[in-house]
């Protein structure tokens, strides 16, 4: 019978989301009423989509398979918000230079990723925690360990004010990434090769596919996603510290490993991940509510993670 | 195409591999020591050098611990939270008991302890089939939790016994002089033993070994919970130095016991490589940042530097242990 | 001393709703050799696993010697006198050769492996087999052998415990003829010590070769039994396949003389100049015993190998491609008979399975799926698929179906040329005819084809003309009258100039 009820999750990961999404709020709402009112899912779901947005680049590389992963989101995300703020300088003018500096600032960490792991062949875990020190590195150097650069005005409203149906811009610009990047992965050759690459790289060489431009590509999305996330968190904070991003490493990965992404490669897409995120956000804002303190949020986190890939199954088999 | 039995990449031939990565480290040892020595002039004098190895030795044994688990074909990311958390039992424990009997069972209580959650690493990655490298950064996350649960902010300290054992001699030898031996005398001792062969074979065909009859779950959980325990023994050593609590002093043994592991010229896959090229990659990180501390590079770029080298160190190690063509 | 070394009763086995083995009976008497024979999914694996304690079976019961066996696992059932030489094998690469025989059951001295007796006992381990183990070095790293010398060490694994019986499950695969020539010496005297044998392989010349009886199964079922001295080639094929059919007409072709493809001294990897000429439409044949260099050969052909010297021209221009993908952009195709390893994409629906290659060649950033599964029905009917919808995944296919996917990916790239690397290994009889006709349809269209087989008779069926390779050339070509079992064997063992 439990064996039925985890294939039935198993084959079902967003059936499975939407249920702990649903009991997220009910649980919110008796502990604290007014935790599953409109105003506040519109909150929530502006919170989540900085996490979704990081978790669809994570997915990505999980996908290109070889244990993909990307361990350097956070600090790369530090990095863009710290560069993009100090381009805007709290000047609404200067908000698009300022995204594209950290598009470009994420994209160049993701390609550094990506050539050290398709080329050097560096295990990516290995390598993004490489670059993530290093990174942390620079941000010591960059920032003397105080804060810099604001966020304009105008991404500040972006992203925290509603601007239609009581949703802030960012909701919207997270609907539109949902579509792009479901588009991506089912109708276009990119897509069709990642799915290649992370089920079978060597079948895929053979079939013509250019493996290793493939998975560079893919860590540069993946850091150019990061980027985006951090430029946000910069809008949704006003200005940034060294660190800041650190926090949304590991809600990354449970987002797509929660979201049905097999950790193997070559198996998942982003509707479970974006929904994993909203789960992630609120059971944060649930364990918040109830006073639970961040160290022990830190280790429930790590449960539920655990917890998930117990009950989405085990490895393939023969590995 | 040669199509080789299962899944870990094909070994180079005996003399290019063996002979090369043990000869990178020990190569990458005699440039370090020459830098060092130029760097620093006293670096030869016994207080020197018997300090320098106080300062490596944690590295040293959580690195062994990570090259058991890496032969063995996984990968341990939460040795540096075991540290912290065994860290914080071992101080709460003895300060709680006190005085001398507090600390024996506070070292009693950690040494469990590291071995408990690396036995429990084992169990999740071996008995569940999940895979190592995000199930072991959970638990990183879950044992460091943990130890901000147990000590929340640094502080607390062992009685000075500790540390002036630590730094003492025993019957005329340095005490860590008496660590470091045992230390290589226990990693001799494993490798002749059926354990480190079935580990190998664990590492270098899983499936093959399964086949064969071998004890696959339970070699892996052993051999995680060998490395929990050899990164508590770790934290004994740190607690030597430091004889202070601090819920966060391991994250960065976690990168830095696989960059040994690596340098040492144990193949990430599996199957291949050894403890004691483990251990002198210890030694060559540590000489590494001796380097960074005397060659007076401003401070606040010194965390770069260091993870430049260690990402180069990395590539290094890889790039060695690759097969060829 | 009870009547049969083995004997299995009523066994039946499941996987899930499958049923893999349906009660099947099984006996083998004391020093005999024992074929078993059937198509792949016939169950036959199974069965060998469940007499070999490997698996449990749901019904039935298994006797070794007159007692009813219950063993825990493989190393259980090795003690306990029966061991199984495998096809995927079990050895380690990372470790000696000695390691790999005596892995398990190391000796031991305080606590520690006595190396110096592990080196005696492998040895006179060695010793006793002959010929068989010629020129393997104790101390060699499995992984640094050639893959014939591992089957050999996967052999000797075996022997090591001393079993009374011992299940080969394709063991000579990858051994050429003089090392199954070794082999069958080591079994006859095995024989000869009461050892009892089961001997599963797709080569029937082996089979006739070397056992005494042989039963055949179908579909999980047993089918039938038969001395081999009472029967033949092709009565067993037809038990296997349920009715004879008529042997397929092969009569010379007429190519075009105009090469496409001008080959001159490749050399790179295991290949030391290779020259030869391939003209649209012609069914080359690459021959001779296994890792001479046939698969470098393709490899190299296909951008996936480096090439250090020669020079290769297609339709007059050179034609010098430095990766699969430039090699597909310029007509090349290439299958591989690993399907596992190089071949499926595990996991991902057929249609992006018959797909991959297409759209490499096609290039472009859309990829409309409806659009390609259109375009892909002249493949699926013209390898004759068997499947349920192109958006399942590969795996809910049969092995035989699934290489037909592979096969059908690289034609679905119209390609000029097409290179197929020992495609039919593993794959049933049914399956393999089918591929077959396919070829010869390529052909009549102009396709060219170079096949590199295991199996003479493939080729012998099939090839045009075939090149024998020995130490990475090409030591003989044989066509027309020449081309022969006979010629093809002895073209083999001829040295390279």
């Amino acid at each position: 019978m439990l064996d039925r009820v985890r294939a039935a999750f198993a084959d079902n990961p967003v059936l499975a989301i939407a249920i702990g999404i649903a009991v997220m709020l009910a649980a919110g709402q008796t502990v604290a009423p007014g935790f599953a009112s409109l105003q506040q899912i519109a909150a929530q779901l502006a919170v989540a989509a900085i996490l979704a947005i990081v978790a669809a680049g994570q997915g990505l590389v999980i996908l290109s398979g070889r244990e993909g992963i990307d361990l350097s989101v956070g600090t790369v995300m530090s990095l863009a918000a710290l560069v993009a703020g100090n381009v805007m300088g709290g000047a609404d003018a200067l908000t698009l230079p300022a995204l594209v500096a950290a598009l470009g600032v994420g994209m160049a960490v993701g390609l550094f990723n990506g050539v050290g792991v398709a080329i050097v062949r560096i295990p990516p875990l290995v390598m993004t925690l490489g670059t993530a020190g290093v990174i942390t590195g620079l941000l010591v150097v960059l920032t003397q360990g105080q804060t810099s650069g604001s966020a304009s005005p105008l991404l500040q409203t972006f992203i925290t004010s509603p601007v239609l149906a009581g949703l802030p811009g960012i909701i919207f610009v997270w609907v539109l990434l949902i579509g792009a990047i479901h588009l991506v992965l089912s109708a276009t050759r990119f897509g069709i090769n990642l799915y290649a690459v992370g089920s079978n790289d060597l079948a895929a060489t053979l079939s013509g596919v250019r493996v290793r431009s493939v998975r560079i590509a893919t860590y540069g999305l993946s850091g150019m996603l990061a980027g985006f996330g951090g430029f946000l968190l910069l809008g949704y904070t006003g200005t940034v510290f060294v660190g800041a991003g650190e926090q949304y490493i590991l809600p990354s990965v449970i987002a797509v490993v929660i979201g049905g992404t097999s950790l193997a490669g070559g198996k998942g897409s982003y509707n479970g991940t974006a929904l994993g995120a909203i789960f992630l956000t609120l059971l944060t804002a649930f364990l918040t509510t109830i006073n639970i303190a961040a160290a022990e949020r830190q280790v429930l986190y790590g449960l539920v993670l655990i917890g998930f890939m117990i009950a989405y199954g085990r490895e393939a088999k023969g590995r | 195409m040669t199509t080789a039995p299962g899944s870990a990449p094909t070994p180079p031939r005996r003399f290019d591999l063996r002979r090369n990565s043990t000869l990178l480290a020990v190569g990458l040892m005699v440039v370090l020591v020459a830098v060092n020595a130029l760097l620093q002039s006293n670096f030869f004098r016994p207080g020197i050098l018997l300090s320098n190895l106080s300062t490596f030795l944690p590295l040293m044994m959580i690195a062994v611990g990570q090259c058991y688990v890496v032969l063995g074909g996984s990968i341990d990311l939460s040795l540096g939270a075991i540290v912290s958390l065994v860290n914080v039992i071992v101080v709460v424990v003895a300060e709680t008991v006190g005085g001398i009997p507090g600390v024996a069972v506070g070292m009693v209580a950690g040494l469990a302890a590291g071995a408990a959650c690396g036995a429990v690493n084992g169990a999740l990655i071996a008995l569940f089939r999940l895979q190592a490298v995000v199930t072991t950064f959970a638990t990183s996350i879950i044992i460091g939790g943990l130890a901000l649960m147990v000590l929340p902010q640094a502080g607390g300290a062992l009685p000075a016994a500790y540390y002036l054992t630590y730094g003492g001699a025993l019957l005329g030898v340095p005490f860590v002089l008496i660590v470091l031996g045992a230390l290589i005398g226990a990693v001799v001792w494993i490798a002749g033993t059926r354990f480190h062969t079935h580990l190998l074979a664990i590492g270098g065909n899983r499936q093959g070994a399964y086949q064969t009859g071998l004890p696959v779950a339970r070699l892996r959980v052993q051999s995680h919970a060998l490395a929990g325990l050899m990164a508590a023994i770790g934290a004994l050593c740190i607690l030597g130095v430091t004889g202070a609590g601090d819920p966060l002093m391991g994250q960065a043994f976690t990168l830095g016991s696989v960059s040994a592991v690596v340098l040492g010229g144990a193949a990430l896959a599996g199957g291949w490589g050894s403890a004691i090229g483990a251990i002198l990659g210890g030694a060559i990180l540590g000489l590494i940042n001796n380097v960074i501390f005397f060659a007076n590079i401003d401070y606040q770029y010194q965390s770069i530097v260091q993870g430049v080298i260690i990402l180069l160190a990395l590539a290094a190690g890889i790039f060695v242990s690759r097969k060829p063509g | 001393m009870a009547e049969f070394a083995l004997r299995a009763a009523g066994i039946t086995r499941r996987f899930g709703p499958l049923v893999a083995v349906d009660d099947c009976s099984f006996d083998l008497e004391r020093g005999e050799v024992h074929a078993l024979l059937g198509s792949n999914g016939c169950g036959k694996s199974t069965l060998c696993k469940v007499m070999a304690g490997a698996l449990t079976a749901d019904s039935g019961e298994v006797r070794l010697d007159g007692v009813v066996t219950a063993f825990r696992g493989p190393l259980d059932a090795r003690r306990g006198g029966i061991a199984t030489v495998y096809q995927e094998m079990s050895l380690i690469p990372t470790l000696s050769v000695m390691e790999n025989i005596a892995l398990g059951n190391e000796p031991r001295r305080g606590g520690r492996v006595d190396r110096a007796a592990l080196r005696a006992q492998t040895r006179g381990l060695m010793a006793s087999v002959g010929a068989l183990a010629q020129g393997l070095d104790p101390a060699a790293l499995v992984g640094d052998l050639p893959v014939d010398r591992q089957q050999i060490v996967e052999i000797l694994k075996a022997l090591a415990l001393q079993p009374r019986v011992i299940l080969f499950d394709e063991s000579t695969s990858s051994l050429d003829r003089s090392q199954v020539d070794a082999f069958f010496a080591l079994v006859r005297r095995l024989k000869g010590q009461a050892v009892s044998i089961i001997f599963i392989s797709h080569r029937m010349e082996e089979i006739f070769a070397i056992a005494d009886r042989v039963t055949v199964m179908q579909n999980g079922r047993y089918v039938a039994t038969r001395r081999i001295a009472e029967t033949d080639r092709d009565e067993l094929v037809a038990l296997m396949v349920g009715g004879r059919r008529d042997k397929a007409v092969t009569g010379a072709r007429v190519l075009d003389a105009a090469p496409m493809m001008q080959i001159g001294g490749l050399t790179g990897g295991r290949l030391k100049g290779v020259t030869t000429a391939l003209r649209p439409g012609e069914i080359l044949g690459l021959g001779g015993l296994h890792g001479q260099g046939q698969s470098d050969f393709l490899l190299a052909l296909f951008g996936a190998s480096p090439v250090t010297g020669g020079t290769v021209t297609l339709a007059g221009r050179p034609y010098r491609p430095t990766t699969p993908f430039a090699a597909l952009r310029m007509g090349l195709s290439y299958v591989s008979g690993d399907r596992g390893r190089a071949g499926s994409l595990h996991g991902r629906p057929i249609l992006e399975n018959l797909s991959l290659a297409l759209l490499a060649r096609r290039g472009g950033i859309v990829a409309n799926r409806r659009a390609l599964a259109a375009g892909m029905g002249g493949i699926v009917e013209r390898l004759k698929l068997k499947f349920g919808k192109l958006s399942h995944a590969i795996g809910t296919l049969s092995g035989g179906n699934q290489q037909k996917v592979i096969l059908g990916r690289a034609l679905a790239a119209t390609p000029r040329v097409l290179l197929l690397d020992d495609p039919t290994k593993g794959i049933d009889v049914r399956a393999k005819e089918d591929l077959y006709a396919l070829l010869r349809e390529l052909g009549a269209q102009g396709t060219a084809v170079i096949l590199y087989s295991s199996e003479d008779q493939e080729l012998l069926d099939n090839a045009d003309r075939v090149l024998v390779f020995n130490g990475g050339q090409v030591v003989a070509e044989l066509a027309g009258e020449r081309l022969t079992e006979y010629d093809l064997y002895s073209a083999a063992l001829q040295s390279a100039a």
